[in-house]
């Protein structure tokens, strides 16, 4: 029976461990306010994009001496909201969510409006975050971002350009791709390549195919950096193509690519900024009273990353913090 | 004590059982008489699991006649076989082990209580009757509540058997039920199966132990490759012709004497 | 026999029957996980909420749509079967749903309806074709996943041009089916979700079923052994076909709570959790080889993923932990139920 016992230690030990060796999660400088609890509950996956954005709450949380509760729930609209209900109940200063869904938590969301909690939206639901009872959002149009992306592909000389979808149920996406083709000249076609980030190398093949079957297709406005460098570009030259890319979103390999010529530009929506801006909205609101943005959404975004300044951009994503 | 007088409760004429090509049994004539055990003898791959299939209502006989209690009758399933008056314990017992007794007892046979239709388990009336029952048969269980998985060989045999009988079986056929037991489990099943011959019940012992089919039997038909090769009547036959007679006498002959050739070299 | 004898047997009766009794449940070792697991979280809660009815207000809204869905799963698994569509089952009901009511401009009511009719009948082809095939449930009910995954995208985005359904809170009779299923209640202060309570009627119908039916037994028996249990006379085909088709009404059922509760549906919710509700049903007692397990603790399994999915945050871990945690509470479960049923079974050596 000893080892099942020593199995039973092991397990216990491993969970105090956890607690114990978590960065993410709970953040408190040896500052003023740490009894001020800020609440950042996002639809986040933990991948390359959430992650910078997560390390921008916690840097704000740490600039600012707050303790962040930081929670993603990989795109589960009743987990999120569930997370914010308890997150009412559960002392949360003031609260900051995405809203991809915004029907979803709406419901959580007014019942911390009502409990006199602060909130605001970040990253996605710009356009509904006052219904949700938020002073402001903060992050990027997507709509604003595509069609800025859109006059992109016009200077560069594109006259088709594949649209593919990494997330079918991301609203945002979609909207992006929308954007473009309001002020795209040519023809935007949207592809479907949900769940591709879990399945670079699927992607990439049938990107591929989507090139291959339609010799018109000159461009490509991938909506990820990963999507960008593993699957379209990866894509383009082994169909021979040549392809215009333009991405969302940054990676190193993304960034390398710009500076080697190979992807034109990539849209930086500068994710880091949300999470610390979330903080930094809600800390000044809980602390002096402010209610910034006017009633509107505050930009993040987009931002273009080019040529001209890849150089600068890349020491920071090297540095994770872009 | 001889089948003179007597009816026979259940009659195979001339029944055989195909599967495509491969004929499994063949022209086979079987009576079995109420309040005594019938054995039917074979070597592995004589035929006795597909008789048993076609007697328990798994099969239905390719040709021939099937006669229960005079009349003659065709089985879709096992359920119509038990509806009949014909309970097979199969060598898996067909019971589950991680069942309670109890629940073992009445599997397939549940007692209801209130109004039937709702399938209210009446529990209480289960596990007293599988106590009693068992008892009756000479097992004195503490808890019937106990997982049959638990309980000896023997034990569970008498299980099975002690289930049959309680359900009204007519015919009791066993399909070697000594088969993986030693020789004190044996002992008990057999004991067993004669107290299921007591109370008039039709046993068909299928075995391939003689010793065995000896000790508890009235009848004796020999299966051999699809085929009845021979049939006794008990006060008409000695254990060694038995064996003889299902070791294939003359084959077995040659082969003793092959084997005493090599080995004296 | 003898009066000798019966004295006998009576008092080994007494002195084994309690304690044998007690680790023959299955869900025994489940409940000492939940309770360990709880007061880990309780002491290490930062929020002095998680232990009281504020913090049972927040894993019960979680743990309920998985333990509502868990139960049926864990009853099939009994059966010996598994159904890997549950999970996308409940974003396909909803979508159905939300599709009948705001494209189709149905009552609530009736979408309703016609939606738990439509998943029986998914659930009656998963059992059908299993049995007919004879191939194992897990590689059909793959299947099937595969296909409603397909068809909750394709459908929506046919019909609603995005990927979810919006606008039911237009629909007719929406407060009140809202009312039932999908309101908050308040006790003594805090709101729990009316998920709570049908988690609660669930449990004790299907434990009633399971425990105190005739198609209770056969539930254990065609998991157990199901050619022994065939041949005892058991329906078991009939009653798989049975289980296949109360787990997808119930994984419907949960879909339009959800629809009801979040007033519209993604494309893509509910898949991955088919593994919660297995995980659940395995912590909670049930044997994956079928034959053994109980909804209890398929519920108490449940329980344990909303203690984790509220005291995690609630103790400011991080949450990326999550999946680390439930991959050492199965195991750990796993272990224990093993021991236990061990256990249970040498009562009698």
């Amino acid at each position: 029976m000893s080892w099942k016992k020593l199995a039973v230690i092991a397990a216990v030990s491993s969970l105090a461990l956890a607690g114990c060796a978590s960065t993410g999660g709970g953040t408190a400088a040896a500052g003023d306010h740490t009894d001020l609890k800020i609440c950042v509950y996002t639809h986040g996956d933990g991948g390359t994009f959430w992650s910078v954005a997560q390390k921008g709450a916690e840097a704000a949380a740490a600039d600012l001496g707050v303790t962040l509760d930081y929670q993603g729930s990989s795109n589960d609209s009743a987990k999120q909201a569930a997370t914010i209900a308890a997150g009412v109940t559960g002392g949360c200063s003031g609260i900051a969510a995405s809203a991809p869904d915004p029907a979803a938590i709406k419901d959580a969301m007014l019942a911390a409006h009502d409990a006199g909690i602060p909130t605001v939206t970040m990253n996605s639901g710009s356009s509904v975050f006052k219904d949700l009872g938020a002073f402001t959002h903060v992050g990027q149009d997507e709509i604003v971002a595509g069609q800025q992306a859109g006059l992109r592909f016009n200077d560069l000389g594109a006259t088709k350009i594949l649209c593919p979808i990494q997330e079918a149920a991301n609203v945002g996406l979609a909207d992006r791709c929308k954007g473009a083709s309001e002020t795209f000249s040519g023809e935007v076609v949207n592809f479907n390549l949900d769940g591709g980030l879990a399945d670079i190398a699927g992607s990439e093949a049938k990107i591929q195919a989507a090139l291959e079957a339609d010799p018109a297709i000159d461009g490509i406005f991938a909506l990820n950096a990963d999507i960008a460098t593993g699957a379209a570009l990866a894509a383009s030259d082994a169909a021979g193509r040549n392809a215009i890319i333009g991405t969302v979103d940054m990676s190193a390999d993304a960034l390398t690519a710009i500076k080697d010529g190979k992807m034109a530009f990539a849209i930086d929506q500068q994710q880091y900024a949300q999470g610390y801006m979330s903080v930094v909205l809600l800390y000044l609101n809980l602390t002096n009273a402010h209610e910034l943005g006017g009633g509107l959404p505050i930009y993040t975004g987009p931002g273009f990353v080019t040529s001209d300044n890849v150089d600068a951009v890349m020491a920071l994503v090297a540095a994770g913090t872009r | 004590m001889s089948a003179k007088n007597v009816n026979p409760i259940l009659e195979l004429k001339g029944v055989g059982k195909s599967f495509g090509n491969v004929v499994a049994l063949r022209d086979v004539d079987l009576s079995v008489y109420p309040g005594q055990v019938t054995c039917v003898l074979g070597d592995n791959g004589a035929g006795k699991s597909t008789l048993i299939k076609i007697l328990s209502g798994v099969h239905k006989a390719s040709e021939g006649s099937f006669t229960l209690s005079g009349e003659e009758i065709e089985f879709n399933s096992p359920r119509d076989a038990m509806a009949k008056g014909i309970a097979t314990v199969f060598q898996d017992l067909a019971t589950v082990p991680l069942m309670s007794v109890w629940r073992n007892f009445f599997l397939g046979n549940e007692p209801k209580k209130w109004w039937k239709p709702l399938g209210i388990l009446d529990m209480k009336m289960a596990k007293d009757t599988a106590k009693a029952e068992l008892l009756n048969m000479g097992i004195d269980l503490r808890d019937t509540n106990q997982a049959i998985g638990t309980l000896s060989g023997g034990e569970r045999q008498a299980v099975a058997i002690a289930r049959a009988v309680y359900f009204g079986a007519n015919v009791l056929i066993l399909d070697e039920p000594t088969s993986a037991l030693g020789v004190r489990q044996s002992g008990i099943v057999l004991k067993y199966i004669l107290a299921a011959r007591e109370r008039g019940v039709a046993v068909i012992f299928i075995t391939h132990n003689p010793h065995h089919a000896f000790l508890v039997g009235d009848h004796f038909f020999l299966l051999n490759r699809g085929r009845m090769t021979a049939s006794f009547v008990r006060e008409k036959v000695k254990l060694d012709e038995l064996i003889q007679a299902m070791a294939g006498g003359a084959e077995l002959d040659t082969l003793t004497h092959e084997i005493n050739t090599i080995r004296q070299d | 026999m003898s009066p000798l004898t019966t004295t006998k047997s009576d008092e080994r009766v007494q002195r084994v029957s309690f304690l044998t009794k007690a680790l023959r449940r299955p869900e025994l070792g489940a409940l000492v996980g939940a309770l360990v697991i709880f007061t880990i979280f309780a002491v290490v809660d930062t929020t002095g909420h998680f232990a009281d009815l504020q913090g049972a207000a927040g894993w019960t809204h979680f743990a309920a749509p998985i333990g509502i869905t868990a139960i049926f799963v864990a009853l099939l698994m009994i059966g010996g079967e598994f159904d890997l569509s549950s999970g996308v089952m409940v974003g396909t009901a909803g979508l159905l749903m939300g599709n009948l009511v705001s494209e189709a401009g149905m009552g609530v009511f009736p979408a309703m309806l016609i939606t738990l009719v439509f998943a029986g009948l998914v659930g009656f082809a998963n059992g059908y074709l299993v049995i007919r095939t004879g191939l194992p449930s897990f590689i059909v009910t793959l299947a099937t996943f595969f296909v409603l995954k397909g068809v909750n995208l394709a459908v929506t985005k046919l019909i609603t041009g995005t990927v979810r359904v919006d606008g039911i809170d237009k629909g007719d009779g929406f407060e009140i089916a809202r009312d039932w299923f999908a309101t908050k209640i308040d006790i003594a202060g805090a709101q729990f979700q009316v998920s709570l309570f049908w988690w609660i009627g669930f449990t004790i119908f299907a434990t009633w079923l399971l425990t105190r039916t005739a198609f209770g037994n056969w539930i254990f028996a065609s998991g157990g052994d199901a050619n022994a249990a065939r041949n005892a006379g058991v329906p078991v085909a009939r009653t798989k076909i049975t289980l296949f088709v109360m787990t997808s009404v119930a994984a419907a059922l949960v879909g339009a709570m959800t629809l009801l509760e979040l007033r519209g549906m993604q494309a893509g919710q509910g898949i991955g959790q088919e593994f919660y509700y297995i995980i659940a049903a395995a912590v909670g007692g049930t044997l994956l080889t079928g034959g053994a397990g109980s909804a209890i603790g398929a519920s108490i399994g449940a329980a344990i993923m909303g203690f984790a999915a509220i005291g995690i945050p609630y103790a400011l871990w991080d949450q990326d932990w999550v999946a680390t945690f439930l991959g050492v509470i199965l195991f750990l479960a796993v272990l224990v139920n093993t021991w236990l049923s061990k256990q249970a079974k040498g009562a009698r050596k």
